[in-house]
């Protein structure tokens, strides 16, 4: 018998569509995208827009409030430090070393771990075992200890704290990608496709990536944020950024001195930091959300 | 009087696709002591149904209904806390899947023991022991042959039959009224299915449970109901006597799901081109108005935009109006609505 | 279960050792003479020289360096501390209990308030108690702990005056250490001044548990919050439900023990970023723990101290961590049953 239509065609939108709508539906992930953006924007041309240099000191201007207070003026924007620093000046030098830097540890990590997860994911036996247990081992080294080795090992320096930083996040991504590999692996999706004739090759990136790729994403984002916390923690107790630098979180151990005349030069720094932080949970966050109704 | 009467429930849900109606103006009567079959397809609102009759509705549902008459008690009157209490006595229910409708970080016998009521006679220290002791009884009662090690485990070390034993037990531990069986067998062998369902006729000979028997398998209804009720998404085809409906169906869809039923004896069945409806059981979102069958059934007419209302003739319920073998009932109402 | 039991065994072994490995190359590689990497004693007499060439086997291969190193480090010879001169194990003892009281602290405060607010969160229907829940926890999550730390101690230290802001008590009391844990040492001193001491003590914890528990409290508030929403779904909820069970007593004998498997391993998952955090707040509030004893040490280049301090955070995490998954498998019943298909 010939199947009868009688109902109308349903649309149904594409998986991407689909997953754009349901990011866009939520209205603080929106936010939280339009901040990230705003503060991509910064970290390139933060330099350019700044009103003062980063060092440069204004002897006339010593710790001046921002200029919502009866003290402060409109020059010094968000203040001044106690050598006269335009802290509005430093914290757009800054996102550049805090924010942009975060984003370079993380995407040369998260390429070492896609590499490293998707080989050690698709193999079977000893030699996967091997190499997931030992993540694990890697993984419950606290990024900060590992930080104070590469500082013991190679001096304080902000290029350290990329090593530092870079060689905490990389098991955290090949656990991720390894063990969504090693899942899709064993479903019976993939063992058709094999039937069909497809190579490892064939069967890992057209097969299990398409199923993989969302939990690429929230990974990423999920280190992104760790990584700005990471960068500014070790900042903050001087083993990363050194002291002149207009690192967020070198600037609030700098501004520690003043913390009871000066809160500002305290209280700013950590603003900046927490706002990008939550921008970018914000939208981790959307993303989850987004893609979890398709997994189930 | 009716142990269970439902009049026009109505079901709606929130959908993405705005609110849809479900279930549409379902009765249902239901008399002591018998085991009343319920035939739909899957999606046809079996079990939204079962789930209203015990109140555990989803929070995106919206239930009407002219009455909804327990034992001579307005259900709909009354708060959830009643619904609870009277579902822990009089009404129990078991699910299609029942590995995963007992808790996998309890033992099975731990959660038997707990859907027990307090004896009072006993004290209360003798208590625990007492129940525990019930508990194993039961087990026994439901054909578990060493209950003593199945009260020890978890569900996921049992089989699915075990575990729908098991199910039964906690649910029939309280003596209910009413039980109600949404898909028991789904899924399980042969040799398992026919235990259940003996186990079921049993406990509805014995203990005079009522049972509401879900299912989309016509002949295993056919074999163990008194009666039978027809839904086709979310409304009600038809009801009546089981034998009666079997032999002389009045709807249209119940009588093309008894001319799906394969005729083995034909030898040239097999060239046959099997009998079915044309097309397929709509999605939520596109239900047709008036009679839901009307695009599908071979009897449609003009008329069939109207919902027809169920109307009753001699002992059998059917909601059609064109109906086989009888004079269709001519109700003003039905036509009016 | 002795087989898996066994292979978690071998697991924290194989791991330990890669991890000494590690330690073993790096400290080839500090800036410094190797003889003062490994022992930390300044200018060495010949003797001395002579005894360290022995002990860590020096004049042979790498491997036999390696199991010397091994064999020292594990026979509690940390080396002595370059700033001190004490030996690093005993500076360890006695700065570890101080770091396991404020962490004990935060999670049990993380774990007694994040738990109730999970389970909340996913029960209320009302979407402005939910959005506000999630939107806490999302900007607890997001905070820095340093500036945190110094907001709070800002607040409450100094414009409020009500906490102290450093160390672990009042260096007016002198308490006997017995166990090490100045909450309980306090108590079980004699002195007459006991119970103010307690107090002293109490009240220079809380801040610093407070600034530590806010992350482990937002993830476990999110992990409760997702798990009880996706068990609330599940069969035998309704199961119970239809049994008559009311809301309260499903939600804590049935879903809330489902819902706490998955927080027990993300606690696994977050020991790592929950001791970074300690480490920085111990450095903020002056907290006499293996944190800032680490921090401090790198700013002097005390590389023993460094090395000891390492070697024994990484151990207990690795053990803790390990530990966890095992109790994971134990209680859940899903893991227990792969565990059945496997062996």
């Amino acid at each position: 018998m010939p199947q009868v239509n009688i109902y109308q065609e349903d649309d149904i939108p594409s998986p991407m569509r689909r997953i754009w709508h349901a990011f866009a539906d939520n209205p603080f992930a929106f936010a939280g995208l339009w901040v990230v953006c705003a503060f991509i924007l910064l970290a390139v041309f933060g330099p350019f827009i700044a009103p003062y240099s980063a060092e440069a000191q204004d002897p006339n201007a010593l710790l001046l409030p921002p200029s919502w207070d009866p003290a402060g003026t409109v020059d010094h924007f968000l203040g001044t430090d106690d050598l006269g620093r335009d802290i509005f000046s430093r914290l757009l030098h800054g996102a550049h070393l805090t924010f942009g830097m975060a984003l370079g540890i993380v995407f040369a990590s998260l390429i070492v771990g896609f590499v490293i997860g998707a080989i050690s994911g698709m193999m079977k036996g000893l030699k996967s075992s091997i190499l997931s247990h030992l993540l694990d081992a890697l993984l419950s080294i606290p990024s900060l200890l590992m930080a104070i080795l590469v500082v013991a090992v190679m001096g304080p320096g902000l290029s350290n704290v990329f090593w530092a930083v870079g060689i905490a996040l990389t098991p955290q991504f090949i656990r991720a990608i390894h063990q969504a590999v090693h899942e899709e692996l064993q479903k019976e999706y993939v063992t058709a496709a094999r039937l069909d004739g497809a190579n490892p090759l064939q069967v890992f990136w057209y097969v299990i990536m398409p199923n993989v790729w969302d939990i690429v994403i929230i990974q990423t984002t999920l280190g992104i944020s760790a990584a700005i916390l990471d960068i500014a923690a070790l900042g903050f107790l001087n083993l990363g950024a050194q002291a002149p630098s207009p690192e967020w979180g070198a600037m609030v151990s700098q501004g520690m001195d003043n913390l009871l005349t000066a809160p500002w030069t305290v209280t700013i720094p950590g603003v900046a930091i927490l706002c990008s932080v939550l921008a970018i949970n914000l939208v981790g966050d959307g993303l989850r959300s987004a893609l979890s109704p398709i997994k189930h | 009087m009716p142990l269970l009467d439902i009049r026009n429930l109505t079901i709606e849900l929130d959908t993405p696709h705005g609110r849809v109606k479900a279930l549409e103006r379902v009765s249902l009567t239901l008399n002591p002591g018998e085991v009343h079959g319920l035939m739909g397809e899957s999606g046809s609102g079996r079990s939204l149904l079962a789930k209203a009759i015990l109140g555990i509705g989803g929070h995106n549902w919206k239930i009407t209904a002219d009455r909804m008459m327990w034992n001579g008690e307005n259900l709909m009157d009354m708060s959830t806390k009643q619904r609870r209490s009277l579902m822990g006595s009089e009404i129990a229910m078991i699910f299609q899947d029942p590995i995963s409708s007992l808790d996998p970080a309890k033992s099975v016998g731990s959660q038997i023991i707990e859907a027990m009521p307090d004896n009072p006679d006993i004290p209360w220290w003798r208590r625990g022991q007492d129940k525990k002791l019930n508990a194993k009884k039961w087990l026994h009662k439901v054909g578990i042959k060493n209950p003593k090690k199945v009260m020890g485990s978890f569900a996921w070390e049992l089989s699915d039959g075990i575990c729908q034993k098991v199910m039964i037990a906690i649910a029939v531990a309280n003596q209910p009224k009413l039980l109600i069986a949404d898909e028991p067998t789904n899924s399980m062998e042969l040799r398992t299915q026919a235990q259940i369902f003996r186990l079921l006729s049993k406990l509805n000979q014995l203990h005079n449970v009522s049972i509401l028997l879900i299912s989309h398998e016509l002949d295993t209804l056919s074999r163990w109901s008194d009666r039978l009720s027809v839904m086709y998404c979310g409304q009600i085809m038809e009801s009546g006597i089981t034998a009666e409906v079997i032999e002389t169906p009045y709807h249209p869809y119940t009588r093309a799901l008894l001319d799906n039923i394969p005729d083995h004896s034909n030898p040239e069945y097999h060239k046959m081109m099997m009998e079915t409806l044309p097309g397929s059981a709509p999605a939520l979102q596109h239900l047709p108005i008036g009679c839901r069958l009307g695009p599908r059934c071979p009897e449609a007419q003009k008329r069939c935009v109207a919902q027809p209302l169920l109307c009753r003739k001699k002992n059998r319920e059917f909601a059609c109006h064109f109906p086989y073998h009888e004079e269709p009932c001519y109700d003003d109402t039905a036509t009016k609505s | 279960m002795t087989r898996y039991l066994l292979r978690r065994l071998n697991l924290f072994l194989a791991t330990s050792l890669v991890l000494i490995l590690v330690l073993f190359v790096a400290t080839s590689r500090f800036p410094v003479e190797h003889k003062f990497a490994l022992t930390g004693i300044h200018s060495p007499t010949p003797e001395q020289v002579a005894q360290i060439t022995a002990d860590y086997r020096l004049d042979e291969g790498n491997l036999s360096q390696f199991t010397a190193y091994l064999q020292q480090r594990l026979s509690g010879n940390l080396g002595v501390s370059a700033t001190s001169n004490q030996p690093v194990f005993d500076e360890l003892v006695q700065v570890l209990p101080a770091s396991f009281e404020l962490a004990g602290v935060a999670a049990i405060l993380a774990l007694l308030c994040g738990i109730p607010l999970g389970v909340l969160a996913s029960l209320s229907k009302n979407k402005i108690t939910q959005h506000s829940i999630m939107a806490i926890t999302l900007t607890g999550y997001s905070i820095p702990v340093f500036w945190l730390g110094l907001t709070l101690s800002l607040w409450f230290g100094v414009e409020l005056g009500w906490l102290p802001i450093s160390g672990q008590i009042n260096l007016l009391y002198e308490i006997e250490p017995v166990t090490g844990f100045l909450l309980i040492d306090t108590l079980l001193s004699d002195s007459q001044y006991r119970m103010s001491a307690f107090t002293d003590a109490v009240l220079h914890i809380i801040l610093p548990a407070i600034t530590l528990a806010v992350l482990p409290f937002t993830v476990v508030v999110r992990i409760t919050r997702t798990a009880m929403l996706s068990i609330m779904e599940e069969t035998y909820i309704k199961a119970a439900a239809a049994r008559g069970l009311q809301t309260s007593k499903i939600v804590i004998r049935h879903a809330l023990p489902n819902a706490l498997i998955p927080v027990l391993k993300n606690m696994g998952l977050m020991l790592g970023a929950f001791s970074s955090y300690a480490m920085v707040v111990e450095v903020i509030f002056a907290w006499p723990g293996v944190g800032a004893w680490l921090v401090s040490g790198i700013y002097q280049r005390d590389y023993t101290v460094i090395q000891g301090g390492i070697l024994s955070v990484a151990l207990i995490i690795i053990f803790l961590s390990i530990l966890i998954e095992v109790m994971h498998t134990a209680i859940n019943p899903i893991s227990r049953k792969e565990m059945y298909a496997t062996s």
